[in-house]
């Protein structure tokens, strides 16, 4: 392209943002259904702005969990019918991300509990998937209508404390299983012992969620702070967060299960006889 | 309920991530896993079989260059003996060659001297019969002049042919 056409090009673009900017900031919007304030409780809590599901009135995050589970689903036996069976020792792009991505998970199961870690490494491999792919999620804005009758954008199913209690209780339990799996009740001991967890898995999920989903809504709640703002706010945080959320929790899970299904020492049980 | 937690939605949303987990885990996890642990042990197998042969390589190098370290002491020791024997046999053949030239000359001292012997013996003999032709002629000559002489006086002057 040459050098006058390229600066035509760019002064059009210019021209046309300018424009489109000017248009927004002095066309009367709609009226604000909410206040800030409102919206935030509403995040928090979920009172309002609730979805109707066979019959139910329930949390946008549950259709979003729904949407996402059925999704990737989907996705995981289209993969499993027609990529897996042809899988080379050599591999091509698609196969290298699904063996880095499974490889990720497997060496850390392996690194936390040596002992005991294929059922852990398939564990945390779908928690963390879930975790970075479910927080993702919102970036794609998907619309819901509520029982109100107004549009919502559906959230990420762990920004909802219902979704990130169910997260949390379930790692425990897994732990549990695995330790009552390995060691019998000194096991089952040992993971009851760290009754806490599930209740700090569970708030540290949706404490972490939650804030990146207020700074987002305090974001785009201003029209002033809607201007380029958002592609940083927006989309570097939640993958920021998606990232070490799913990080934190798969670790936690690891370690702690690494912890509860460790053989007993001989030496300990010499030293205790 | 504080925070609005839900139990029933707390219960569906396990309820998913149970379907979800067990989904991710029999469909991709599992199958993925197994592929790389195959590929690995694959690789792992072939690692050792090189591994391995390899070291039966070295052995065979090391049991090879010390085979071939006695087969040079061998063939050394060989050559030794080999160059003691062509010695020998040299200084043998030599020796008999030596020993025959010495009978050759030996032999043909004898026969030169027989020889020369032969021909003394027969130069004698030939002196001798000159000598003792010669005494005759001189002897037999005289007493045939005489004799032509006689007779040419009795036949009047006319010399006597002697035969």
């Amino acid at each position: 392209m040459k050098g006058k056409t390229k600066k035509l090009y760019l002064l059009v673009l210019a021209v046309i943002s300018i424009a489109l900017l000017a248009g927004s900031l002095l066309t009367p919007g709609m009226a604000k259904h909410e206040s800030i304030q409102e919206a935030m409780k509403d995040a928090v809590l979920h009172e309002s702005n609730r979805i109707a599901l066979f019959g139910m009135e329930v949390n946008p995050a549950l259709l979003s969990d729904l949407i996402l589970v059925g999704t990737l689903l989907l996705a995981a036996v289209m993969i499993r019918l027609f990529v897996i069976p042809k899988f080379r020792d050599k591999p091509g792009r698609f196969q290298l991300l699904l063996e880095a991505w499974v490889g990720l998970f497997t060496g850390m199961a392996k690194e936390n509990s040596p002992h005991r870690n294929q059922a852990l490494g398939g564990y945390i491999f779908f928690a963390g998937s879930w975790i970075f792919i479910s927080t993702c999620f919102e970036l794609l804005g998907i619309q819901g209508v509520t029982t109100e009758g107004a549009s919502i954008s559906l959230p990420a199913p762990l920004s909802d404390i219902n979704g990130a209690i169910a997260m949390g209780v379930m790692s425990f339990l897994f732990i549990l299983i695995g330790g009552i799996v390995a060691n019998g009740a000194r096991g089952a001991g040992s993971a009851l012992k760290e009754f806490s967890l599930p209740i700090s898995m569970s708030f540290r999920l949706f404490g972490a969620l939650l804030s990146g989903l207020m700074v987002t809504e305090l974001v785009y709640y201003t029209i002033s702070l809607s201007i380029l703002l958002p592609v940083f706010v927006g989309i570097m945080f939640t993958l920021i967060h998606a990232v070490i959320q799913a990080y934190v929790l798969t670790m936690l899970t690891s370690v702690f299960y690494g912890e509860v299904t460790e053989p007993p020492h001989p030496k300990a049980k010499a030293e205790h006889a | 309920m504080p925070l609005n937690i839900d139990f029933q939605q707390v219960l569906l949303h396990l309820f998913n991530f149970v379907v979800l987990f067990g989904g991710l885990y029999f469909l991709l996890y599992k199958p993925i896993r197994a592929f790389m642990d195959k590929r690995e042990g694959t690789y792992s197998n072939m690692q050792e079989k090189a591994t391995k042969a390899l070291a039966e390589a070295e052995a065979l190098k090391q049991e090879y260059q010390e085979k071939l370290k006695e087969a040079e002491a061998d063939i050394a020791e060989m050559k030794r003996k080999a160059e003691g024997e062509i010695q020998e046999a040299r200084e043998s053949e030599l020796e008999e060659a030596r020993k025959e030239a010495r009978e050759i000359m030996a032999k043909a001292h004898r026969e030169a001297m027989q020889e020369k012997d032969k021909v003394m013996h027969q130069a004698r003999k030939e002196v001798r019969q000159l000598a003792e032709d010669a005494t005759r002629k001189l002897a037999g000559r005289s007493l045939l002049d005489l004799y032509d002489q006689f007779l040419d006086q009795a036949e009047g002057n006319e010399p006597h042919e002697t035969p």
